[in-house]
């Protein structure tokens, strides 16, 4: 069952491409692979680690709780918490935190 | 009738003398007999920036008679990344002035998004040393997650208020350390509250007040008005019965008071007055006891603004308030406005404007200090023990600052002071003072709560 998915992981200066095993998170995998993503809670609830789904398939091992409907449905997901079911394409890095909510005053 | 304007109380029920214990017999000894800070702690934060570098306790030296005067001389790096270090607190204070032995020596650091909580010893003031971690997992055993306020209590253990479940739901709770620094348990039945978020006690009168933010879950990601309408956020006080740990009272404070933050008793330990600042709301609350029950009734009302290119006016968002030693002030940030104000509160329920100043936020012109170009608003306030200093920060928490102030995670927060004249009841900006953390060699890094190693405006309590 331990198949790998090639995860290609983007930001707006760098490309990197690691292999994540089914059983391990895309945070842990990058982590091990020497890539430094932001993270927190570890536990889906803060959203510090948030990606978005470019294209492939992820599993939520726990209920993301961090998202909304309206996050879920944009392809936003929590990579401490995030397993790959396909290849993938991810964009990462603190940006795609910072458009998960909007300043409501402007 | 207002017992705030008697800062000398006689202790006819507390004898003092026989004192062995860390901190001040009496808020007046502690204005008296400490020296001026030469040493300001700061949380210092990476957390949720591409920075790969862990959150750390900054060692800022504030002795303008030093040749590092306003440099971070220190860093004590977290073990880990991601904590978001955001208040921390002293393991004794002037309420423990009975427990002989015990110093003011360690600072309980809590990482408000890991539930990691270090344990610094600052025994080398210039120096400090991480002794003790406790791990997110040793927490979670007790169903509860984001540490905010770190007070000791009494008898020499520590009290952390805690505002989620393990998976960072509602309830919160109340976590309790030993003098050795391990979990002892709850402090709290679970349940008793929903939503956590700072409080404060007062021995004498048996009370602790504790107020409401949200479910972790709900403020983590950023601050979303569909929350609000759902009524994710909080705008309750809850009193306590202190001695047994129940809720006594809830005050709902309503429409006008959503998602109050910081709570302040009076520093006299007689006084059955203080003040807690509605967010949202931007109003300040005067709370108080009164014919055996606690009152709660809105004393200042910020009122937003419009601004150039925002579609609906802006709220001030009171984000922290603070009062002097000898309880005749109260200082509070407009963190979206951009203003520090100073109030006497010489008579409690009136609070009357004395000074306000302006830096960083959406209105603060002039914005900058020297040079350098602000982000963010007047936030984390401390004040020195004699009332003539007060610093402040500009950071609030990540996700929430790069909502409203995107430029603080790429300039960094600063660190500012104002020169407080107590008797005139005027402030001015020392434009001499700069703290800079937009200046390290990771990168730039935001600036929270600050205090002091000998006892601070904000962390004693008097028994
Ligand atoms: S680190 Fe908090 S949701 Fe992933």
């Amino acid at each position: 069952m331990a198949v790998s998915h090639e995860v290609v992981l983007e930001r707006s200066d760098r490309v990197e491409t690691i292999d994540v095993p089914g059983t391990e998170t895309v945070l842990d995998a990058a982590e091990r692979a020497g890539i430094a993503l932001p993270f927190g809670c570890l536990t889906g609830a803060c959203a510090t680690c948030v990606g978005r789904l470019l294209a492939g398939e992820v599993h939520h091992s726990r209920p993301p709780r961090a998202l909304k409907d309206r996050h879920l449905e944009a392809g936003y997901v929590l990579l401490c918490i995030a397993r790959p079911r396909a290849p993938c394409r991810i964009r990462v890095g603190a940006d795609v935190q910072s458009g998960l909510v909007e300043n409501p005053w402007k | 009738m207002s017992d705030a304007d008697r800062p000398t109380e006689t202790h006819a029920d507390h004898e003092h003398h026989a004192a062995e214990g860390p901190g001040y017999a009496t808020p007046q000894a502690a204005i008296e007999e400490s020296d001026p800070e030469e040493v300001a702690y700061v949380m210092g934060l990476y957390v949720g920036t591409d920075v790969d570098a862990p959150d750390f306790l900054a060692v800022v030296d504030v002795d303008p008679d030093s040749e590092t005067y306003t440099e971070i001389v220190d860093r004590v790096e977290m073990p880990n990344r991601g904590d978001e270090l955001h208040h921390f607190g002293w393991n004794a204070c002037s309420s423990s002035c009975h427990v002989e032995g015990l110093e003011r020596r360690h600072l309980v650091v809590p990482g408000q998004r890991s539930s990691r909580i270090h344990i610094v010893d600052t025994k080398e003031r210039r120096n400090p040393e991480i002794v003790r971690v406790i791990e997110p997992e040793e927490v979670f055993e007790y169903d509860l997650s984001a540490p905010h306020t770190v007070h000791c209590i009494p008898d020499g253990q520590i009290v952390i208020s805690m505002l989620g479940n393990a998976d960072g739901e509602l309830p919160g709770g109340f976590l309790e350390l030993n003098e050795e620094f391990g979990i002892d348990g709850r402090w709290d039945p679970p349940g008793e509250i929903e939503m956590n978020y700072d409080y404060w006690y007062q021995p004498r009168h048996n009370v602790m007040v504790s107020s409401e933010w949200a479910a972790p879950e709900t403020y983590y990601p950023g601050f979303d008005l569909e929350d609000v309408e759902a009524g994710k956020y909080g705008r309750k006080l809850h009193f306590w019965n202190w001695e047994e740990g129940y809720v006594e009272q809830t005050i709902d404070l309503g429409e006008e008071g959503q998602i109050p933050l910081e709570v302040r008793f009076l520093h006299s330990p007689e006084a059955a007055h203080g003040y807690v600042g509605a967010a949202l709301s931007s109003n300040v609350f005067h709370f108080f006891e009164e014919g055996g029950e606690w009152h709660a009734e809105k004393v200042i009302d910020i009122e937003s603004r419009e601004h150039e290119g925002w579609d609906f006016p802006v709220p001030g968002l009171v984000t922290d308030l603070l009062i002097s030693m000898d309880d005749r002030y109260l200082f509070f940030s407009n963190w979206l406005h951009g203003d520090v104000r100073m109030y006497d509160i010489s008579d409690p329920a009136n609070p009357r404007l004395a000074d306000r100043i302006r830096a960083g936020g959406y209105f603060g012109d002039p914005a900058p200090v020297g040079d350098r170009e602000l982000a963010g608003g007047p936030q984390m306030l401390q004040l020195s023990l004699d009332g003539e200093r007060l610093y402040w920060t500009t950071s609030l928490f990540s996700s929430w600052d790069n909502q409203f102030f995107p430029e603080e995670g790429e300039r960094g927060s600063v660190m500012l002071k104002a020169d407080v004249d107590p008797r005139k009841g005027t402030m001015s900006l020392d434009e001499e003072f700069l703290v800079d953390f937009g200046d390290l060699p990771e990168g730039p890094a935001r600036a929270h709560e600050i205090r002091w190693p000998d006892g601070d405006c904000t962390s004693d309590v008097w028994q």
